[in-house]
This record gives C-alpha cells, sequence and structure tokens, in this order.
C-alpha cells in the first residue's frame, strides 16, 4: 500500500522550505510558513488512523448507533492539531501586523531591502 | 553556487522524509488490533473511559476541556496575547494624530 | 466608479443579508452542541468569525464602524476569559480542571448524550467561542482600519 498521506506531507514541508529558500517577499514567506503548518498539521492527523480487519473506523463521536466493536480512530491527535491550529492563526495575525508596519517603514516587502537599520 | 548548495540539501531532505515515510522502516499508516493497543494504550484509554469519567459523546472535546485542560489554558492565553499584540501593532501612532 | 462608500454593490448585499443569519444559526449550533456532535468552541467561533468578516467584506468599512464597538468587545473578550478560568476553578476542591459539575453537580448532570450533561463542557464552549469570535473580528477589522482612522 502506497502511503499517500505520508507523501502528501512531506511534499507539503518541503514545498514550505523550498519557498522560504528561493521568495523575496515577506507575504509569500507568511504563506511558506502556513504551508509547513499544513503539511505538519497533515502528518499528525495521519497517524491516528486505524485499520481494523474489514471494519472502516469511525470519528471518535459516540451517537448511540454505532455497534460495540466498531473501530474508532485515535482522538489524541486531533485534539493536539486542534490547539495547534488556533497558534497558527495567532501567528498568521501577528505577523500580518508586523508585515504592515514594516512596509510603512520601508515602503517596500524585499527582505533584501529589509536587512538595512534605518532610524 | 550557494543557491545550487540549498536546493540540494532540499532534496536529500524530501529522500529522507519519504525514506522515513516507508512502512518498513518508519512510519506506519493505520496499525490495527494488537499493535494499536500497543502502542497507542492513551488513545485506548480515552475511548473506552472518556464518556464515563467527563460525561461528553465527544471524545476530541473531553480531551481537549478536561484531560489536556492546561493546553487550552496556554492556548487561549497566546490567542489573547496574539490579538492584543496585533491590535496594538495596528493603531493609529501618535506621530499621526495631529 | 463612487469613491465614497466601499461596499461591494447590490447583488453581493443582498446575497449577504440572506445568508450572514444563516451562517450565524449554524455557528452558534455548533458551540452549543460541542460535546456531543463534531465541532466545539473553536470551529464554531471561527464560524460566527466567518460571517462577521463576510459583513465587514459585503458592507463596506463605513458600516463596519458604526457597529464595531470598541470598548464592548474588549469587555466581551475579558469575559469569555474569565468564565473559561471561572469554570475550570470549580473544582478547585480536588484539582485544577476537575470536573464537579459532572460528578456531584446540581445542573448540568444528565444523561451523556442529552443537552444538558457533561459538567463543565458547555460553559466552557461558549466561553471559548465567545473569545474566538470577538478576536479574529478585531484582528480583522483592525488591519482593515489601518491608516484610514481620520476619514
Amino acid at each position: 500500500m502506497i502511503q499517500f498521506q505520508f507523501i502528501t506531507a512531506f511534499l507539503l514541508i518541503a514545498l514550505g522550505i523550498y519557498a522560504f529558500l528561493a521568495k523575496n517577499n515577506l507575504l509569500k514567506l507568511i504563506l511558506a510558513l502556513n504551508i509547513i503548518d499544513s503539511g505538519i498539521h497533515l502528518l499528525l492527523i495521519s497517524l491516528g488512523y486505524r485499520v481494523e480487519l474489514n471494519e472502516i473506523p469511525t470519528a471518535p463521536i459516540y451517537t448511540g448507533y454505532e455497534t460495540l466493536k466498531s473501530p474508532m480512530v485515535g482522538p489524541l491527535p486531533q485534539a493536539l492539531v486542534l490547539t495547534s491550529i488556533v497558534i497558527g492563526v495567532c501567528v498568521l495575525a501577528l505577523a500580518i501586523a508586523l508585515t504592515i508596519n514594516a512596509y510603512r517603514h520601508y515602503g517596500t516587502l524585499d527582505v533584501r531591502a529589509l536587512r538595512r537599520l534605518r532610524g | 553556487m550557494k543557491r545550487t548548495l540549498a536546493y540540494l540539501s532540499l532534496l536529500f531532505i524530501l529522500g529522507v522524509l519519504l525514506y522515513v515515510a516507508n512502512p518498513d522502516y518508519g512510519l506506519k499508516f493505520g496499525p490495527g488490533g494488537k499493535e494499536w493497543l500497543s502502542l497507542r494504550y492513551t488513545d485506548d484509554y480515552y475511548i473506552q473511559h472518556g464518556v464515563q469519567e467527563v460525561g461528553g459523546t465527544n471524545i476530541v472535546t473531553d480531551i481537549v476541556f478536561d484531560y489536556r485542560g492546561y493546553d487550552t489554558l496556554g492556548e487561549a492565553t497566546v490567542l489573547f496575547t496574539a490579538i492584543a499584540g496585533a491590535v496594538a501593532l495596528l493603531r493609529p501612532w501618535r506621530r499621526d494624530e495631529r | 466608479m463612487n469613491c465614497r462608500g466601499d461596499d461591494m454593490g447590490v447583488i453581493v448585499r443582498t446575497a449577504a443579508r440572506a445568508t450572514i443569519p444563516l451562517i450565524g444559526i449554524f455557528g452558534a449550533y455548533i458551540v452549543a452542541h460541542g460535546h456531543l456532535t463534531p465541532g466545539g468552541g473553536f470551529q464554531g467561533g471561527a464560524t460566527i468569525a466567518g460571517a462577521g468578516i463576510l459583513f465587514l467584506l459585503a458592507f463596506g468599512l463605513e458600516e463596519m464602524k458604526k457597529r464595531y464597538n470598541k470598548s464592548l468587545y474588549s469587555v466581551l473578550e475579558g469575559i469569555g476569559g474569565l468564565t473559561f478560568l471561572g469554570a475550570a476553578m470549580l473544582g478547585i476542591g480536588v484539582a485544577f480542571f476537575y470536573n464537579t459539575l459532572w460528578h456531584n453537580g446540581p445542573f448540568f448532570n444528565g444523561k451523556p448524550g442529552t443537552l444538558l450533561s457533561a459538567g463543565f463542557l458547555p460553559i466552557m464552549n461558549l466561553a471559548v467561542g465567545l473569545k474566538v469570535f470577538i478576536g479574529l473580528v478585531s484582528a480583522l477589522t483592525w488591519i482593515a482600519l489601518y491608516r484610514r482612522w481620520r476619514e
């Protein structure tokens, strides 16, 4: 069985690292940060999956309709990724605010021009 | 030269990660049965005892708010601090107000 | 082109007027049933914040500035955080984050699967949903307001 989930996750992470290395715009660097974040979330969620013999696992929620032996996927990675998503949104908001202030100060978003110190 | 070296290192990282994703050596997608129970007994405990101990039928909410409540408390603190910092950065500056 | 208004025209405004209540009701359902069905405080709060951001995009900044009350929103965010902390403090006799309402409380201790069950989980869901909604709407409004204070 080819594990498409892990391959997609690692491709996303490598794509984000490539954008970090190659791009010079500050907004594109923020997008790269979010792409790496998505790859890590996909990786962690995939680790919680579970294959029983011929049963498809359900979400970890008791609705009263499942049979006694129906398997459930692991709930712990989902809870931790839920925390991580909110942290990602916080980092995004703060980075956007800093980027707006940097553009107002320097007049450009190019990181090569942003290296100079200016009062 | 430097740029080529960076891309080569990136390819190396991708190759190592794809090697890790091979089921024979590294990460496994979806082990079941006894292997799942021995690797992930914490998940199994939450699934077995979550409804009886916390009361919600949504196990993820049980974990987020009760078993791992400290995580959620710190995360709410991070949310508050980040939003406060963003609003403080975007406020009118004193130079602009005249 | 009309320079005064920064809304998106009559078609988008009509569609937004029809869909914003539906999005808000769906988000409130996700928050209120967070301990029974998929969802919870964060997801429902983000959904209601989506309704607020749709209002900001469709009706423009002028209309949003009339509705956005800075001191009221600050107080609401503080209330959300303090409610979360207070619900965690209820079982301080045993431990922090002890679910005393579910084990031996006067209310919120019904059968698992009903709405009034699960101890402090519904209270915490409401508090966190309020907090996330206020935070996201405030951040987006202040980003949209940047350097337009004088107008």
